[in-house]
């Protein structure tokens, strides 16, 4: 069967001024997926979804989302879209009621109300509250609804559990999960690495304006990045490990016990300790959190190289 | 755009209350106060003979004071466009750029909803307020003006309103493009204001400086007629005004449909240049990194 394309760009560019915000960014987002966006702050995650909603106009590349244009036709993107802004702000003078009703009315009215009821409870929100007299989480909670109240095909999340206390962050990503069952596809931004990994079928990583990096999100954990620990029955001298590709060491005492951390395959490392007495050794296979600093440390030395 | 519409309009009740039952209080008194002072013209005249020329070149011809339309004028329609002007300066700075900056813009610019369809609904919410402001104003002198000496009909006080509102529309909607070209809305209000009060000043100096004469030629002051309009309007005049406001409410379209919507921290909150000149730039940018 052949994968739909919901999202698709190819060498976006956006500068602000003198500021390269995007440097050329490919991004394929298949349809029904959970797409983890990551990056760090001023990564161009946010000038990329803002771009895919016509928010803002990219200087060059190709985008399509959900099969159009997006400044071609950018009633027609939205009217198929939620979206959670990073960063969130509603009229203050409405209540929470008020507000999404009025954002509901923009959409034509489709939300269906007792829908959105059952959702305010799931977050606990009060909808009967003053918007000026919330909470920084009560306010995302907000958002996270608005967005999915219309149950939209596609859901552009900018940071959905920033604010949020850790009980409700799991039932945010309950909802996610939900929506994405009936059939949605979801591209969520984050720096939050564990709920990506919780979530994300599959991740791109960001970096100064360019993705450098889209895997599912098990073959990047399971991939390159293993962290080794070794015990010896007499000591070893480090230098002969550190002469193995792909291999630093992060942690050693005595010679008789080190950490290590292996990029790439084990063969090497398992040839070169074979010529050791080996007491004992356990093999962990990192978070994402390890893995996306340590592609941030080998891109930084890359850079500072060339 | 029509719940953009409503939504606008229901956020600016308070400023039709605000504004429009004051005017329309202090409007009642001046015009219940018009046979008290035709009854003491003998002192009044002399009063105002007294007072220097500059001052009285502000507030129009006082030899016209003890007519209808010289009284409200001078009394209530000469200074107006400047206070309500600074409303409309406001108000049109922040119609799109002060939910810009709240950051209230970038969700509901996220809905089914077409640029030109929010500055449209935008802009007509404006334009009724306004409209609104200055209808109750006018229901405070038609209430009152039955009952006087003034020899004027409430349908005759129409007149300077309807001269008022296009001023304040031409104002209006000068900041709205001002807003769109500016780095923020502060800048935007400064700039309308400054041009309000400079057009105010140009005008009002001309009637005692010949050689400003034709410089308020270029003054939109100028072409409001004010009192005046109760002894018929200048549809000339009128049409001029409304061509500008027009002219800059297109402008401000056209702007708003090609350009970013901004947030903080994204840079974009430099002052727009136009296109040919960001294009120097960035060519004479790249020779510079050739060389």
């Amino acid at each position: 069967m052949e994968t739909t394309i919901v999202i698709y760009a190819q060498g976006l560019l956006k500068s602000y001024g003198r500021i390269q915000a995007l440097r050329g960014v490919d991004l394929e987002v298949r349809q029904g997926e959970i797409f983890g966006f990551l990056g760090p702050n001023g990564a161009g995650k946010t000038t990329t979804i803002r771009c895919l909603l016509d928010l803002i106009r990219p200087n060059g590349g190709a985008l399509r989302v959900l099969g159009i244009d997006p400044q071609a036709n950018p009633v027609a993107v939205r009217s198929r879209m939620g979206y959670l802004p990073g960063e969130l702000h509603f009229d203050e003078g409405m209540t929470v009621e008020r507000a999404l009703r009025y954002l509901n009315k923009l959409r034509g009215g489709r939300a269906d109300w007792s829908y959105v009821l059952r959702l305010a409870e799931r977050l606990d929100l009060n909808l009967k509250m003053a918007i000026r007299n919330l909470s920084k989480g009560n306010k995302q909670k907000m958002g996270v609804l608005q967005a999915l109240m219309h149950r939209p095909e596609l859901l552009l999340l900018d940071e959905p559990t920033f604010g949020l206390d850790p009980l409700v962050q799991q039932e945010v990503l309950r909802m996610v999960a939900e929506a994405r069952e009936q059939g949605a596809t979801i591209f969520f931004s984050s720096h939050i690495l564990s709920e990506v990994q919780e979530i994300a079928d599959r991740v791109g990583i960001i970096r100064l304006g360019k993705v450098v990096e889209v895997a599912e999100t098990a073959s990047l954990i399971n991939r390159s990045l293993r962290r080794v620990h070794l015990r010896f029955r007499a000591p070893v001298d480090p230098r002969e490990l550190t002469g193995v590709p792909g291999v630093t060491i992060l942690f050693q005492d005595d010679g008789l016990s080190a950490t290590l951390q292996v990029e790439g395959e084990m063969d090497a490392l398992i040839k070169k300790i074979a010529a050791f007495q080996v007491v004992d050794m356990e093999i962990e296979r990192p978070s994402l959190e390890e893995i996306f600093l340590a592609y941030y440390e080998r891109e930084r030395v890359r850079v500072n190289s060339t | 755009m029509f719940t953009i519409f409503w939504y606008s309009l229901g956020r600016s009740r308070g400023q039709i209350l605000g504004w429009g039952l004051i005017l329309a209080v202090l409007g009642g008194y001046l015009v219940g106060f018009y046979d008290t002072l035709a009854e003491q013209q003998e002192v009044m005249e002399q009063l105002l003979h007294s007072y220097p020329p500059e001052l009285m070149a502000f507030f129009g011809d006082f030899g016209q004071m003890f007519t209808p339309q010289g009284y409200l004028h001078i009394e209530f329609f000469s200074y107006m466009p400047l206070i309500l002007g600074i409303y409309a300066v406001l108000a049109g700075s922040g119609l799109l750029v002060g939910d810009e900056e709240s950051g209230t813009l970038d969700l509901l610019m996220a809905q089914p909803l077409s640029r030109t369809a929010f500055y449209l609904g935008r802009l007509a919410a404006f334009a009724t307020t306004t409209f609104l402001i200055l209808l109750v104003t006018w229901a405070g002198f038609a209430v009152v003006v039955p009952g006087t000496t003034m020899d004027v009909t409430p349908l005759d006080l129409a007149a300077p309103f309807l001269s008022l509102f296009i001023f304040l529309m031409l104002f209006g909607f000068l900041a709205l493009l001002l807003s769109m070209l500016l780095p923020s809305r502060r800048f935007a209000a400064m700039a309308g204001g400054m041009l309000l009060v400079a057009s105010f000043f140009i005008s009002s100096l001309a009637r005692i400086d010949d050689n400003l004469v034709k410089v308020a030629e270029y003054s939109p002051f100028n072409y409001y007629q004010g009192g005046e309009a109760i002894i018929g309007l200048d549809w000339g005049w009128i049409g001029g005004l409304l061509g500008f406001a027009l002219l800059f409410a297109l402008l401000a379209w056209w702007r708003f449909e090609r350009r970013d919507i901004r947030v903080g921290g994204e840079g974009g909150w430099g002052v727009s240049l136009p296109a040919f000149l960001k294009r120097r730039r960035f060519r004479s940018e790249r020779l510079s990194s050739q060389l």
